[in-house]
Order: structure tokens, then C-alpha cells, then sequence
């Protein structure tokens, strides 16, 4: 083991690390919803198919980036695509991070009805008015916010054991809590007479399958519930143990991802239809208002008396909690990484990604809590939030699609540089295509082979998936305006300017960082405090960036090959690049990086 | 000291008069609520009310037990003219004079060809001066015209087998000479005062507006054995009408009341082509025309020879023989050359080859500019001359129609150049319809028929016959309505009241009773007919509803019902294009945004048609009685969402729209999805596969990861092999 480096204590840690991370609320409260809105059974076959197609695959790529890179974001695209692409790296963990900012209110939320539900504070309520005096005071909003950022860093202070332990105890609780919850809603549907929600889940409307739209719901359910493409497989697979199965881990998550969504589904959708005379209606409603309005009221109607209802409320909040906090521990993980690879310390990254999250946060817990025509409060800010950097994800995916793509165009280029083999389209099928899977995938750590329709998969399917997926929502979007132009003033903060306008300058500011602050640093050559001598360009040097490297023993892997690998400042961790000192005077504290 | 003992007497009076109302009202309560056998008609009225005295009394014939003849009709025209003097003047025919068509015209002209009488007819005025008191028409022949008063016509008997088209303005002639200047008469002896006018007066749906037809024991409800209970002509029914509206109507209008214009077909028909009893000899028909000698006028080629009427060829229906639309076949049929004419046995059984004769074509240069019929009358410059309808192609050739001609074209108190007849009225026998413009055309609409509908629709419900379009019943050409609305943009309507001809002496009363309200119905909405008719269907508008939300039935699958309840007296069309429910489905979008509200996407707006439910009555919002129609919505099953919907009815005429809710507004209703859920064995089946693929597949990769977990060196090994 080299020194200083870190990783999950087993393979087991691993799984439930990245299944707590894909595993959120998108699960249990988004999931069910998209089966209620897409036609029940109709909805599992694409849904299930671009498992397959979309998630998996990309998620066996963040696997065999993060764990040959063995970096963060920044890192790992600096590494596999080229010192000029390392701002793609900071987009990825940016989107991450932003979402994170809102997600720990959302988490809040959800804590905070497991405190109401455990102390019997949904019993003979009007959940409306519940929701809307939770949501209008911000003080606890706020403190439940905070509640959640202080267990994440709890979770994550030290490093990837910690993480690995917390998220093992986490998802197991989740099981337990959903099974319970599963169990009480098909007691609740059967004792009706039948089993309609259940049936409902799993019967097949052709016609609906027939719609262009159920594909593109089931597409994006998967996207965005597995996190494929997120970075957090990177992430993590920075920890991965030496001899790890990058395949395994991916269909492992995904499947188990997938897993939960049905309990979920079958739990949520069954007690919907027990207690709903309307079921359809309350299931296709707005997002909170059927986790947080709909289903209290329905968990009212729990078997098994006061001591069944407490148990419904407190194990599906208890479950949903656990869900958000071990995703928002992967989030914050994924920025801390990347600071840590730049060798800051890492109870500092943490601080400063955890204070940075609650304070951006705190606008999404008080600024525009507007009400609905149902008189149902939501808050309009964190939505706008979810708005903008939702679809930046997919962005993020493209750009580990394009690692690959690129990777396999110089590998192809250097065969036929060195003689090996003839150009052509034909030759680049032949030799391009497969290269990444076979240096990267393939390797002989993992028990499964993966095909050639992988690659058919990155170089074809992805970007037409990718491109329908992002007109579908830009035109169903630009669409919903009148006139449509109107939708790219970027003053109205639901239409698509404002994420264009964000999205353009959030990337302009990253490729101008690219070669500022990820991949050279300016370094002090004057007298005195640099304060003193801030402004005068003859003082500062620009050098290369270090980036450190978390190599477990056994674990090194050459990447010379790679475009950006042939780099002296990028070192594993425990060895010192050349001008460290200079700036430190001392190599950075390996047990905390 | 008189005076006083007169006070006193009047206190008494009313001190009686209170006590009684209450009384009445009170027992009226009683039986109401007790809903017993019901109440015998000596229980409630007076001894002549129950029998039908008429409180003029009199012969037979002003008792309405037996019909009028012409003379016997004339004479009481006049004996009821000299006794009400102030108000009615009795005429005969115009002394005439230079016409409105530059026709020199004198009394002569307007008598009929056979036996030579003018029409006899009464103008009705009251007021300060009454009727000697007005401006004099010298060309009339009368001196009761006031420019601010309006003009009623009242015609009868057009056709001169329709004997009780007399009766029924002989009935409303005593009815003004009686009551005229009274207050408050207890018409039928209950102790009440003009509790009942005609119709429905307080907009509950019953004609019976005080209830004490109701209260009768059921057989005792269809006094005239219509097979309507408690309807118009029925004991107790629009029995105690208000004497002091029809005073103050009298005294602010002008009313011509023309009950036999065709003398000469009327004697015929009684004298001599229907010999006594005429419901017998002539049980199905009778005579209809005037007596125009048809081949002494040289349409038929052959000479006549006999002065005498020729039953076979003779006549001109006078109810086409107006210019506006005149000739055109629709209706018209020619007369008939001698020996081609449907034998006269047959016409007094109704049948007939010729009784709808237009009369000659004009061979007259009517304008004197060397064409002839360059212009027929249709409201339009056919030959863009700057002149309208200045060049007839025929009509108006008989002295009973030049009569009516004049009369209308030469009142003009106003001077404004225009008739002073705004609403018209004649009746006529029989079908029990209330017939308004057009008659001409079919398909085709009146530019008033919003307002024309109202009016009719308000007469139908005061005498419970059917209103329609003219030319619904059947296509006309030349008739009186279309003339009097197509020239003169007068509010005509032709009455077809009773079921027979000649109907039986018994029934004279009864039908006369029953369509008694009609003429007073005219004369009050004479002033105004547009106005009134606008204000009306406004109110009627309003009371009318459409299925709220809250009301609405969902059924268990299908299209959703959405009903309205409209007024009889609103001129709904039911062309979809016209009146509609006008909805939409809103279904929440199939992406919700995660944290925000509630999103939905709105489907564009459709229009489904109404369709009238049969035998189905709905409550208005006023408490009448209105037509149910429905709107079937195509909603699917398989959707759950909200129905945003509102009613849109369209006028006839092409009023649109009338909107529930009103301006731009519209319910949401929230429906179920009410398909099945799904089928368990494909439920079942779709769950092992999914559950196979996602469980299993899960198992199958974690067993993978403990076996390679156990057996490390082969890991090596293959690692080795690559």
C-alpha cells in the first residue's frame, strides 16, 4: 500500500457505497409517480431496457475511469482526455455540487417528517396545512438542512472506511424500512378485495407503449436514478480495492438500484390504490405533494392500528431519509475529492465543501416559498435550482462518452502511426472502437466479459439517446411557451434561457479556470507577503498543477498511455512533484488525503 | 254624512276582503299540504265561473255556445262599438282614397266580389281622448290615432272555413267591452283578485298560477278534455286576469281588430258549400278561398258563362295572395282549367287541386317604366333601379288583401313614412301551432328569429301549442306573416288554433278561453317587440343552468354527461356549430417537476353538440320548467384529470354565444380514470419478468462476486491467460 492512500475496507463497501449513491429520493418518490403517469407496467420495459442500454454502460465506464485514473472529476478527465479538458472534470463535480446545494434542504424535508412521523405528528392532520407551515418557516428548514450537512460530514471526515460503514449500515436500515413498508401496503391493497395496485404496476398498456414519451420518461427515470454519468462511480471507484470487477460493481448497482425503485413503487403505489378512490389522480400529481401530502394521509389508513400507522410513517420516512442522506454523502464526497487530489488537506476540503453547501443552500430554504393553485406551498427558488442544473448531468455523461470516443481515436491513430494497421472507417471499427474496453474494461480483474455492443453502445446509442433526450425537454419546454421565443428570455426563471445562460457562463468560467487554477497554479516568486505584491505580474509564475493520485498497494496501473498521463506533476499520493515544497515546505499529511 | 256612511262601507269592504284572502289562503294551505282527494269546483268558485257564463250573458252566440254567422257578428260588432263608444268604433272596408302605391281607391274596392261586403272590423283605442278623439286617417276612416301609440292588427279568418278564427276576436272583442275600466275584479268568484293572468305569470312553470286548478280532484283538472291537466282552457286556469292591464293596454295602443276579412268565403262556406251542420257535410274541408270568379278574369281560356260560383275552379286563397315572396312554387298552385279543378265533393272532404291559388299574375307596368314584374317584392333591387320592389310580378290582387294592403301601408300617425303596425297577429284553424316568419323558405332564417322565437315560444306556453318556424309545418308563398314582416318588419304571427274546421258547437268556449291571452299578449308587446324579446331571453338566459361540477355524475365508463336546462322560451339552436359544450381535457404532465407545483397539460378545445333528452323536464334556476339537453363528453376512460368545460348556446338567428359560466370563464371538473387497472395474470407475468430480470439478475452478480471472492487464484489464472 502506498502511502497515505485510502480504500473502502471491502467489496462490499464499494457496492453499498455507490448503491447508497444511486439509491435517492428519485427512487422512492419520483419512481413511483413516472409508473402512476406512464401506465403502470408499460413504463418497467423501457424503464428496464435502457437499464441496459444506458445506465449500466455508463456507469462501467465512471468505474474503469475512477479506478485507472484513481482521481477525482478534475483528475480524471485531466488524466483520460488531456490537460485542456480537466474543466469538463470541475463541470461534472460543479452540476453535482449544485444540486447538492438544494438536495440538503430536500433531505431536510424528508428527515424532518421521520421526526413527525416517529413522534405521531401526522396523525389527524390536515397535511396540507403541515407541509405549508413546515415549508414557510425557515428556521427549521434550516435546521433540518443543517441536521443532514452535519451527518454527511460526520459520515465523511474520514475518508472512505467511514463512508463504506455509514453507508452499509444506512442502505441495510433502507431495506428493512421499505420491506416493512412494502409489507403494510400489500396488507393495506389486499384487504380491499384486490391487489389493483400491484396489478396496475405490473400490466402492460400497449398503446401508451407505443408513445414516444414513455421511452423518453423510462430514459430519463434511469438516467437520473442510477446517477450514471454523475461522476460519482468515479468518485468512488478511487477507493476500489486493487482486483475490483468494474462490470460486476456497475450491474450489481444498477440492478440493486433498480431493485429498491420496485419495492418502492409496489410499497408507494399499493397503499395509494388501498386509499385512494382516485388513485391515478393522486399519484400523477405534483412530486412533493405526493410524498409529502399524499402518502401521510394515506399511511393513516394503516393496518394494524396506531402501532401499524407509526410504523408506516416512521419506516418509509426513515427509509426516504436514508436514501437522500447517503446520496448527498456521495455529492459531497465527489467535491471533496477533487480537492483533496490538489492536495488540500482533507478535514479542510470537507469544511469548506460542507460550509459552502449550507450557505448556497440556505437561499433554497426562505427565498420564494410561493403557494400553488391547490394551495399547496412550494419553493419556488430550490425549484428553479432543479431546473437549471438538472439536464446539466446530462452534459456530464457526454463528456465521459467523449473520454471514451477520444481514447479510442488515439489509440487507433498510434497503431497506425506505428504501422500496425491500415486507416479508414472501416479500420477504426475494427481497432478504435474497442480500445478503451479493452485497456480499461476487460482487464483481467473482472469475471464478466463485456461484448462489442458496448462499445455499439458509447459511440451509437449514447449520443442519440443523449440528443433525444435533450430535444425532447428543450422542446417540450420552448414548446409550453407562447410564443415560443419567449421561453429564451433569460428572466423567467422556469424558461430555457436562464439554463442556457447559466450553463454558458458557468462553462466559459471553467475552460478559462482550465489553465489558471486545475491544471497550473501561480505561484509567488516576489518579496515579502504576496498580498503585498499581488499586482505585479513579475512576481507571479505560472507552473503546472500537482494532482495526486489515491494508488491502493498492488493497485499502480500504468497511465502513460493516456493523453493526459505523461504528466510529472501528477503523482500518487505520498510522493512529493517537483515545486511542492516550494509552496507547502512540507509533503501534504498522507493519513488525511 | 254620505261620504262618510261610504267610507265606512268601503273599510268594511276591505276589512271583509282581508279576512277572506286569508281565509283562502289558509285553506288553500290546508289541502296543499294534506294532498287529499282534491277539491270539487263548487268548492272553490262561483256558480258561473263553474259553468262558463260569460258576465255579459246573452243568446247562445255571446255565449260562445253557438257560432256567429257574419250578420249576427257584424251586428254585435257594432252594438258593442255604440256601447263602448270611447273606445270602439266599428268600420266597414276604408272610404280610401290615393293609396300608398298611388292608386286611387275608394269604398267599393275593398268589397268582396260575390256577395259585396267589406270587411267589417272595430278600432280599439282608449285613453283621455279615445277613439273619436285622435288625429283623423281620412283614408281609413278613422279619427282614434295617436302617433305614440302603437298599431295591433288582429285578423281573422282568412280562410273561410275556419270558423272559430272569428270566434276568437269576437270572444276578445267582449272581453275588452266588458272589462275596459275596471279594477279588480274576482273573475271567478273565489274571493281572490286578479290572481291568475294568462300565462305563467310568476315563471314557475304552471300556467296555473294560484294553484286552485291543482287543487281540483284529477277529474275535474281537464275541464276541456285536452288530455292536459290544468292546462290553458282548463277550470281555474289563467281565470282572473289583471282588468286594469288590460285597461291601461287599451288605452295605450291602437288596436284593429279585423275578425272575418273573408266575408265572402265565410258566407259561402256556411249558406251554401257546407249546408248545416257544416262539422258533418263538411267534416274534413270546406271552402278556403274568397270567391274570385277565376275564368271571368280570363285565366282559363274558357268563357264563363254563369255568374255563379264555379266550386270546382273558383277562389283565391288570400293567404298567398301577398306580393312579398309571391308566386314563387313553393305552395302555389294555379287554378285549374275547368274540368281539371278538383270536384267540389271532394273539397268538403279536404281535398283539393287548387286551394292555395296565388291569384293572377300582374300584368301591370306597376312602375311605368316599360318593363313589367322587373322588381318583385322580397325587399331587394333585383333590377338596381335605386327603387325596391317597385314592380310586383302579382299578389294583393283580391279587395280583402288590397283591404289589408292599405290599412297597413296608410297608418302612419308618425309620419316617419313607415307602417305603424310592429306586431301582427292571425289565426287561424286548426293544428294547435304558433307558426312565426319565414314561410317562404325553408332552411332559411329571419333576421329577427331570435326575437321571433321568444315572442312565439311566450304565446305557445300561454296556450300550450307548438311553436315553429312557418315553413316547417309547410313551405308557403305570399302568406300574411311574410308580408307583414318581410315589407314591414312587423311581428307577425299566424295562430293555428283548435283541431277541426269547423269545429262543434261545444268546443267554441273552451278553445276560445284558451287563446283568449294571445291577443293581449300582441297588444303588450306591440311597443317594443325587439326590446321586449331581448330582455326576455336575457332573463330566460339567466335562469337557465348548466351541470356544475359539484352536480355533475361521472359515470362508471364512457362519455360524460353534461346537462343544461334551458327555457322554453329561449331560441336555442341545435346546430353544433351554434350551441355546444365547449371543453377540454387537462391531464397533469406525465414529468412532474420534482419540487414544484403541480403541472398540467391543457388539450385544445372541442365543441360537442346538444341533444334534446325526450320527456325529460329540468327546474330553471327561476322555478320553471325548462328542456333538459345533454352533451355527451368523450372522455376516456384511461385518464384521470380535469374536464374544464362551459356551455355555449347559439340563438337561431345566430346570437352567439350565450356562455354558463358566463365571459370566458369555465368549470373544472375532476374525473377518475375509471378503466380497469390491468388483468392479474399479465400482471403476474410482467412481474417475473421484470422481478427475473432485476432480482434475479442482482442475485446472479452477487453470487458472482462471493464465488470470485472465494477462489482468488483462478482470478490469477485467467489474469494469465489475457
Amino acid at each position: 500500500m502506498a502511502k497515505g492512500s485510502d480504500q473502502f475496507g471491502s467489496r462490499v463497501g464499494l457496492i453499498f457505497a455507490a448503491i447508497g449513491a444511486a439509491i435517492g429520493t428519485g427512487n422512492i418518490w419520483r419512481f413511483p409517480r413516472m409508473v402512476g403517469a406512464n401506465g403502470g407496467g408499460t413504463f418497467l420495459i423501457p424503464w428496464l431496457f435502457f437499464l441496459f442500454i444506458w445506465s449500466i454502460p455508463l456507469v462501467i465506464a465512471e468505474f474503469a475511469i475512477g479506478k485507472r485514473a484513481r482521481t477525482g472529476t478534475v483528475g480524471a478527465f485531466r488524466i483520460f482526455v488531456g490537460r485542456k479538458f480537466a474543466w469538463m472534470g470541475l463541470w461534472t463535480a460543479w452540476i453535482s455540487t449544485a444540486i447538492g446545494f438544494y438536495y440538503a434542504v430536500v433531505a431536510g424535508w424528508c428527515v424532518k417528517y421521520f421526526t413527525l412521523g416517529a413522534t405521531n405528528g401526522l396523525e389527524n392532520v390536515d397535511t396540507t396545512d403541515v407541509w405549508n407551515a413546515f415549508l414557510n418557516d425557515p428556521s427549521q428548514v434550516i435546521m433540518f438542512q443543517f441536521i443532514v450537512i452535519a451527518i454527511t460530514i460526520m459520515a465523511i471526515w474520514k475518508g472512505a472506511k467511514a463512508i463504506e460503514s455509514v453507508n452499509i449500515w444506512m442502505m441495510c436500515s433502507l431495506f428493512v424500512m421499505l420491506f416493512t413498508t412494502l409489507a403494510l401496503a400489500l396488507w393495506m391493497d389486499f384487504s380491499d378485495g384486490s391487489l389493483d395496485g400491484a396489478t396496475f404496476m405490473f400490466t402492460v398498456q400497449w398503446d401508451l407503449l407505443a408513445e414516444p414519451e414513455t421511452w423518453i420518461n423510462g430514459l430519463s427515470q434511469s438516467a437520473w436514478s442510477c446517477s450514471a454519468g454523475m461522476g460519482m462511480a468515479i468518485t468512488y471507484a478511487v477507493y476500489m480495492r486493487k482486483d475490483e470487477d468494474t462490470v460486476l460493481n456497475a450491474a450489481t448497482m444498477g440492478l440493486a438500484n433498480n431493485s429498491i425503485s420496485i419495492i418502492a413503487g409496489l410499497a408507494v403505489l399499493s397503499a395509494i390504490f388501498a386509499a385512494s378512490p382516485d388513485p391515478l389522480a393522486v399519484v400523477t400529481g405534483g412530486s412533493s405533494a405526493i410524498t409529502f401530502l399524499a402518502l401521510p394521509e394515506v399511511f393513516a389508513q394503516a393496518p394494524g392500528g396506531a402501532g401499524g400507522r407509526w410504523l408506516m410513517m416512521t419506516a418509509f420516512f426513515l427509509g426516504l431519509s436514508f436514501a437522500a442522506l447517503t446520496s448527498m454523502i456521495s455529492t459531497v464526497e465527489l467535491c471533496v475529492r477533487n480537492f483533496v487530489d490538489h492536495g488540500i488537506e482533507r478535514n479542510k476540503a470537507v469544511g469548506f465543501t460542507a460550509a459552502a453547501i449550507f450557505l448556497l443552500g440556505l437561499p433554497s430554504t426562505f427565498v420564494w416559498i410561493k403557494m400553488d393553485a391547490e394551495g399547496v406551498a412550494f419553493p419556488e427558488f430550490l425549484e428553479v435550482q432543479d431546473h437549471i442544473w438538472g439536464y446539466g448531468l446530462m452534459f456530464s455523461g457526454l463528456f465521459i462518452a467523449f473520454s471514451i470516443w477520444k481514447y479510442g481515436y488515439i489509440k487507433w491513430r498510434g497503431m497506425i502511426e506505428d504501422g500496425e494497421i491500415e486507416g479508414g472507417l472501416a479500420s477504426f471499427f475494427k481497432y478504435g472502437m474497442s480500445g478503451f474496453r479493452d485497456d480499461f474494461i476487460n482487464t483481467g480483474d473482472n469475471d464478466l466479459w463485456v461484448p462489442r455492443a458496448w462499445d455499439f453502445i458509447m459511440y451509437f446509442a449514447f449520443p442519440i439517446l443523449f440528443t433525444v433526450l435533450i430535444v425532447s425537454y428543450f422542446g417540450d419546454l420552448i414548446s409550453s411557451f407562447d410564443p415560443w421565443y419567449s421561453a429564451f428570455n433569460p428572466s423567467n426563471p422556469h424558461g430555457a434561457g436562464i439554463i442556457l445562460l447559466f450553463w454558458g457562463v458557468v462553462a466559459a468560467l471553467f475552460i478559462g479556470f482550465n489553465d489558471y487554477v486545475l491544471t497550473r497554479r501561480p505561484v509567488y516568486l516576489g518579496e515579502g507577503h504576496w498580498i503585498t505584491g499581488l499586482f505585479d505580474r513579475s512576481n507571479w509564475e505560472m507552473r503546472d498543477a500537482p494532482l495526486f493520485r489515491n494508488v491502493p498497494e498492488g493497485a499502480e496501473a500504468s497511465i502513460e498511455t493516456l493523453p493526459g498521463g505523461d504528466d510529472p506533476q501528477i503523482v500518487e499520493v505520498g510522493e512529493v512533484p517537483e515545486g511542492w515544497e516550494d509552496v507547502y515546505g512540507e509533503v501534504m499529511d498522507a493519513e488525511l488525503a | 254624512m254620505v261620504s262618510t256612511m261610504r267610507n265606512a262601507k268601503a273599510i268594511l269592504i276591505t276589512l271583509l276582503l282581508l279576512n277572506s284572502l286569508a281565509l283562502t289562503g289558509s285553506l288553500g294551505a290546508m289541502a296543499q299540504e294534506e294532498e287529499p282527494v282534491g277539491e270539487l269546483p263548487e268548492d272553490i268558485w262561483s256558480d258561473d265561473y263553474i259553468y262558463q257564463n260569460f258576465p255579459w250573458y246573452g243568446n247562445d252566440k255571446l255565449q260562445f255556445n253557438e257560432y256567429h254567422d257574419y250578420f249576427t257578428m257584424k251586428a254585435r260588432m257594432l252594438q258593442l262599438a255604440n256601447a263602448n263608444s270611447d273606445i270602439m268604433e266599428f268600420h266597414e272596408g276604408m272610404p280610401g282614397g290615393i293609396n300608398d302605391r298611388g292608386i286611387d281607391m275608394n269604398s267599393v274596392s275593398y268589397e268582396g266580389s260575390y256577395y259585396r261586403h267589406a270587411s267589417p272590423w272595430v278600432k280599439i283605442t282608449g285613453g283621455e281622448h279615445g277613439v273619436q278623439g285622435g288625429e283623423c286617417n281620412d283614408f281609413v276612416g278613422d279619427c282614434g290615432n295617436y302617433a305614440d301609440r302603437p298599431d295591433v292588427m288582429l285578423v281573422g279568418n282568412h280562410h273561410a272555413r275556419e270558423w272559430m278564427s272569428y270566434e276568437v276576436p269576437m270572444l276578445f272583442l267582449e272581453t275588452i267591452a266588458y272589462y275596459y275600466g275596471m279594477d279588480g275584479i274576482d273573475n271567478d268568484g273565489d274571493g281572490l283578485y286578479d290572481e291568475d293572468p294568462w300565462g305563467d305569470a310568476d315563471g314557475d312553470g304552471v300556467l296555473d298560477d294560484d294553484g286552485d286548478c291543482l287543487r281540483l280532484n284529477a277529474s275535474n283538472q281537464d275541464f276541456n278534455g285536452d288530455g292536459i291537466l290544468c292546462g290553458p282552457g282548463d277550470l281555474g286556469v289563467d281565470e282572473d286576469f289583471d282588468e286594469a292591464w288590460i285597461t291601461d293596454l287599451v288605452d295605450t295602443r291602437e288596436i284593429y281588430l279585423i275578425p272575418m276579412l273573408n266575408v265572402d268565403g265565410n258566407r259561402y262556406d256556411r249558406e251554401v258549400f257546407c249546408p248545416d251542420p257544416a262539422w258533418e257535410s263538411c267534416s274534413g274541408g270546406g271552402w278556403r278561398k274568397n270567391l274570385r270568379d277565376n275564368t271571368l278574369t280570363g285565366v282559363t281560356p274558357l268563357p264563363d258563362v254563369s255568374e255563379d260560383v264555379d266550386e270546382d275552379c273558383d277562389g283565391v286563397d288570400l293567404n298567398r295572395n301577398y306580393q312579398f315572396e309571391w308566386g314563387w312554387p313553393l305552395g302555389a298552385t294555379l287554378p285549374l282549367i275547368p274540368g281539371t279543378c278538383t270536384p267540389s265533393e271532394d273539397e268538403r272532404a279536404g281535398v283539393s287541386n287548387n286551394d292555395v291559388y296565388t291569384g293572377p299574375f300582374d300584368t301591370v307596368d306597376n312602375d311605368g317604366d316599360g318593363k313589367i314584374n322587373e322588381d318583385h317584392v322580397d325587399g331587394k333591387d333585383d333590377d338596381a333601379d335605386q327603387q325596391i320592389d317597385e314592380d310586383w310580378d302579382g299578389g294583393n290582387s283580391e279587395p280583402e288583401t288590397l283591404f289589408i294592403q292599405d290599412i297597413t301601408e296608410m297608418n302612419d300617425d308618425d309620419g316617419d313614412g313607415a307602417s305603424d303596425f310592429k306586431a301582427t297577429l292571425t289565426w287561424h284553424s286548426y293544428s294547435e301551432l304558433v307558426l312565426y316568419p319565414w314561410g317562404h323558405c325553408t332552411g332559411c332564417s329571419a333576421p329577427d328569429e331570435a326575437e321571433l322565437i321568444y315572442h312565439g315560444a311566450m304565446m305557445a306556453e300561454m296556450t300550450q301549442y307548438q311553436n315553429m318556424q312557418s315553413s316547417d309545418l309547410y313551405p308557403t308563398t305570399g302568406d300574411f306573416c311574410d308580408w307583414h314582416y318581410g315589407v314591414h318588419r312587423s311581428f307577425c304571427y299566424t295562430i293555428e288554433i283548435g283541431t277541426a274546421f269547423h269545429q262543434k258547437p261545444e268546443d267554441i268556449k273552451h278553445i276560445a278561453v284558451r287563446n283568449l291571452g294571445v291577443p293581449f299578449y300582441m297588444m303588450e308587446m306591440a311597443d317594443n317587440p325587439v326590446e321586449r324579446a331581448q330582455i326576455g331571453i336575457e332573463n330566460a338566459q339567466r335562469a337557465q343552468w348548466i351541470t356544475s361540477p359539484e352536480n355533475m355524475t361521472i359515470p362508471e365508463s364512457g362519455p360524460i354527461p353534461i346537462n343544461m336546462c334551458v327555457s322554453d322560451v329561449f331560441p336555442w339552436s341545435n346546430d353544433v356549430n351554434s350551441s355546444h359544450v365547449r371543453w377540454r381535457i387537462v391531464t397533469p404532465t406525465r414529468v412532474q417537476s420534482d419540487y414544484g407545483p403541480k403541472e398540467w397539460i391543457e388539450q385544445s378545445w372541442q365543441d360537442s353538440e346538444f341533444v334534446e333528452v325526450d320527456n325529460e323536464t329540468c327546474l330553471l334556476n327561476n322555478g320553471a320548467n325548462g328542456t333538459l339537453i345533454v352533451s355527451h363528453i368523450d372522455v376516456p376512460d384511461d385518464l384521470s384529470g380535469e374536464l374544464h368545460y362551459k356551455g355555449m348556446l347559439g340563438t337561431q338567428s345566430g346570437t352567439y354565444p350565450f356562455e354558463y359560466p358566463a365571459s370566458g370563464q369555465y368549470y373544472a371538473a375532476a374525473f377518475p380514470y375509471r378503466a380497469p387497472f390491468g388483468n392479474i395474470i399479465g400482471a403476474f407475468l410482467l412481474f417475473f419478468i421484470v422481478v427475473g430480470a432485476v432480482w434475479g439478475g442482482l442475485g446472479v452478480a452477487l453470487k458472482i462476486m462471493m464465488d470470485s471472492g472465494k477462489d482468488k487464484p483462478q482470478l490469477g489464472k485467467k489474469e494469465a491467460q489475457n
